[in-house]
């Protein structure tokens, strides 16, 4: 078991044959990732890899049952062909591509939502259920199969989180990464959800960020609904106010998005919240032990 | 990128939206220009892009049109937080009736635009909403959806305008929402929205934000942002890096802005260490990026060591490593690196980067390679 991915999920890529879609095809088919099609508008009837390409995901569909698709377009294309994939029907849609104008990431979020669709991203680096299937560009080096599920709003901590635990031996059912920019086509509650559903979670951890208030609502589902021991750290404590750093997800304004108002709600849930990221594997190794 | 309020005004005009009489002026003479044509009184206000103008003395209410040139020359030379006014925007004065706050953001975590309006205008918005949260009216637009008028008139009652006022007040509102959209905005913004003695409803201020990611489809605004910037910010942003400038002396250079953060904690936590600077390279590295990098963080003064710390995902970091020993042995570089670099094709990144005798830390905890750095520099 695991959450939105596992060893028979059927994989479409879009932009397969682009430089970082080509690249990245080779990685996911070396984790076992069952890629079926691709699809880059002008390119259908060319092969990456041996995988067919077509010009829509309409004609991917027509011939082939699709789980997930996995996009590496464009910026300025991505509003197009996520509500592409969508309008085709496929389920989950990851989103890799940074720097999406936001109004386009609002769109494509109520679109989603309307269609009931989980939309991953942008500016997600994809999920991956280590050694089954990873849909994205995470470095599978760094995973293991395990227990701990985790979802983190930053692609490279969660890369860093999953291998401090792989050291001491905890593997991950699955990672999922939130995606860093302003607006996220899915929140951390509905991750939080899943894994809270998934049988063979035991632990989850919550790798966050400052700015937005969606750890602050993580918190709330906690201290009501959720089952299963959480762990969670925030990333940026002293970085100095009103500094735009890096992804539009890291501001802070006022108060409000905070490293401390997160790290207090969160407690209040009764999360075990590591003050430094460096603290993670020994507070859940003693909930997973 | 954020808009001068007089660039912001030339839009919500094109829009319809009424703003007192006047325009930028360049030169103190320009400005007496205005002021003659408009008619006294008339407010002078510094075109910076830095918050607390009016405090700096940035803006003065005028009545007599023979010490306008006198005032504008002050604004002019005056400096606001270190910068120096693009120009002088010369507005004729309304007579206050009332003022109301309106603004336009994002709400990140529904991730839908907000129109909020309140009462009490012309002050801190943040402190109202807390004092007296009842003066504040929201409204929740769907992204896939126009907004139509009436769906305004509710939300603009409640903050206690009625008849004409109201009505024009809605036709503003609407109009601004269609600014937001339409220019790709994260904030617009008026604050004051004045309603004179003579029942008319003016801008008296006006915010845009514009997103940077979609500049693509602001060509005109995008050439301006591209005036102000050097070379090696354009490769940068081109690439999707970020730079801030701290006060410190570790130079610090990471391929995700998470990871840096976090490793700007445990590098803080040494009382005599500090991060230099913010870098996130963005998943665009190539050899060439990580020289701009190199260099960007090398011309901080004070600097006694550089940390690397990079994951191997979508960034080759094989290439960056290429690009970090270029520079080293071009310049002949001493000063102390440390590099944790981890992920794809990991095993050329450390050779290449041992080669030129950085110090590679092949462990998976960000934390053991910032102890190592605490060492090397003999710091506890």
């Amino acid at each position: 078991m695991s959450i939105l991915i596992n060893k028979n999920t059927k994989v479409l890529v879009q932009g397969i044959t682009g430089n970082i879609g080509t690249t990245q095809t080779k990685y996911m088919l070396k984790e076992g990732t069952k890629i079926v099609a691709g699809v880059t508008p002008g390119k259908g009837g060319e092969r990456v890899e041996n995988i067919p390409v077509f010009d829509t995901v309409e004609e991917v569909v027509n011939n082939f049952k699709i789980d997930v698709s996995v996009l590496f377009v464009p910026a300025r294309v991505a509003k197009d062909s996520v509500i592409e994939a969508i309008d085709a029907g496929i389920k989950v849609v990851v989103l890799i591509t940074e720097h999406t104008p936001v109004h386009d990431v609002m769109e494509m979020k109520a679109y989603a939502l309307q269609k009931k669709v989980i939309l991953i991203g942008p500016t997600t680096p994809g999920i991956i259920t280590p050694g089954e299937c990873k849909v994205g560009i995470l470095p599978a080096n760094m995973f293991s199969p395990g227990t701990v599920g985790i979802i983190s709003r930053s692609g490279t901590l969660s890369y860093e989180v999953a291998a401090n635990l792989c050291a001491i031996g905890i593997g991950q059912s699955t990672v999922v990464g939130m995606g860093a920019d302003r607006v996220a086509g899915t929140n951390l509650v509905d991750i939080l959800k899943l894994f809270n559903e998934d049988k063979e979670t035991k632990v989850v951890v919550i790798v966050g960020e400052v700015g937005g208030t969606q750890e602050e609502d993580a918190a709330e589902y906690i201290r009501t609904e959720m089952s299963k021991p959480v762990v969670a750290y925030i990333a940026g404590a002293s970085v100095p106010p009103g500094k735009r750093m890096g992804h539009a997800g890291a501001i802070i304004e006022g108060g409000k998005g905070s490293a401390k108002s997160k790290v207090e709600a969160l407690l209040t849930a009764g999360v075990k919240v590591a003050n430094r990221l460096y603290e993670i594997p020994s507070l859940v190794k003693e909930l997973v032990s | 990128m954020r808009l001068h309020e007089y660039e912001a005004e030339e839009i919500f005009s094109k829009y319809g939206i009424n703003i007192p009489q006047g325009g930028l002026a360049k030169t103190p003479k320009e400005a007496k220009q205005i002021a003659s044509n408009i008619g006294v009184p008339v407010v002078l206000k510094s075109q910076v892009l830095v918050g607390g103008r009016g405090k700096a003395g940035g803006v003065k209410v005028v009545d007599d049109l023979n010490v306008v040139e006198r005032v504008a020359d002050e604004i002019l030379k005056l400096k606001i937080k270190g910068y120096k006014a693009e120009g002088v925007l010369v507005l004729k004065k309304v007579e206050i009736k009332k003022e109301i706050y309106l603004g336009i953001t994002i709400d990140r975590t529904s991730g839908i635009p907000m129109i909020i309006l309140c009462s009490e205008g012309g002050v801190e918005i943040e402190e109202v909403a807390h004092r007296n949260p009842e003066k504040i009216s929201k409204l929740a637009i769907n992204p896939l959806q126009n907004l139509y008028s009436y769906q305004v008139i509710d939300m603009v009652k409640k903050v206690g305008l009625t008849g004409k006022i109201l009505v024009k007040t809605v036709y503003i509102v609407t109009k601004l929402y269609q600014v937001f959209k339409d220019y790709d905005g994260l904030i617009a913004e008026v604050n004051p929205l004045v309603v004179t003695k003579d029942d008319e409803v003016f801008c008296v201020d006006a915010v845009l934000q514009v997103d940077d990611s979609a500049l693509f489809r602001h060509p005109e605004l995008n050439k301006r942002r591209l005036s102000n910037m050097s070379e090696r910010d354009k490769r940068l942003m081109k690439k999707g890096a970020t730079f801030v400038k701290l006060k410190g002396n570790i130079g610090l250079i990471c391929s995700g802005a998470g990871l840096a953060m976090a490793t700007m904690d445990m590098i803080n936590d040494y009382p005599s260490l500090s991060t230099a600077n913010f870098l996130e390279t963005g998943g665009g590295i190539t050899s060439e990026l990580m020289v701009d990098c190199m260099e960007l963080v090398l011309k901080q003064p004070g600097l006694k060591a550089v940390f690397i710390n990079l994951y191997g995902g979508i960034n080759p970091i094989h290439e960056g490593a290429k690009g970090i020993a270029n520079i080293i042995k071009e310049r002949k570089l001493t000063i102390p690196m440390v590099a944790k670099a981890l992920g794809n094709r990991q095993e050329e990144t450390w050779e290449t980067l041992e080669e030129v005798e950085v110090h590679v830390i092949k462990e998976s905890e960000t934390q053991k390679a910032v102890k190592f750095l605490a060492e090397l520099l003999g710091v506890k």
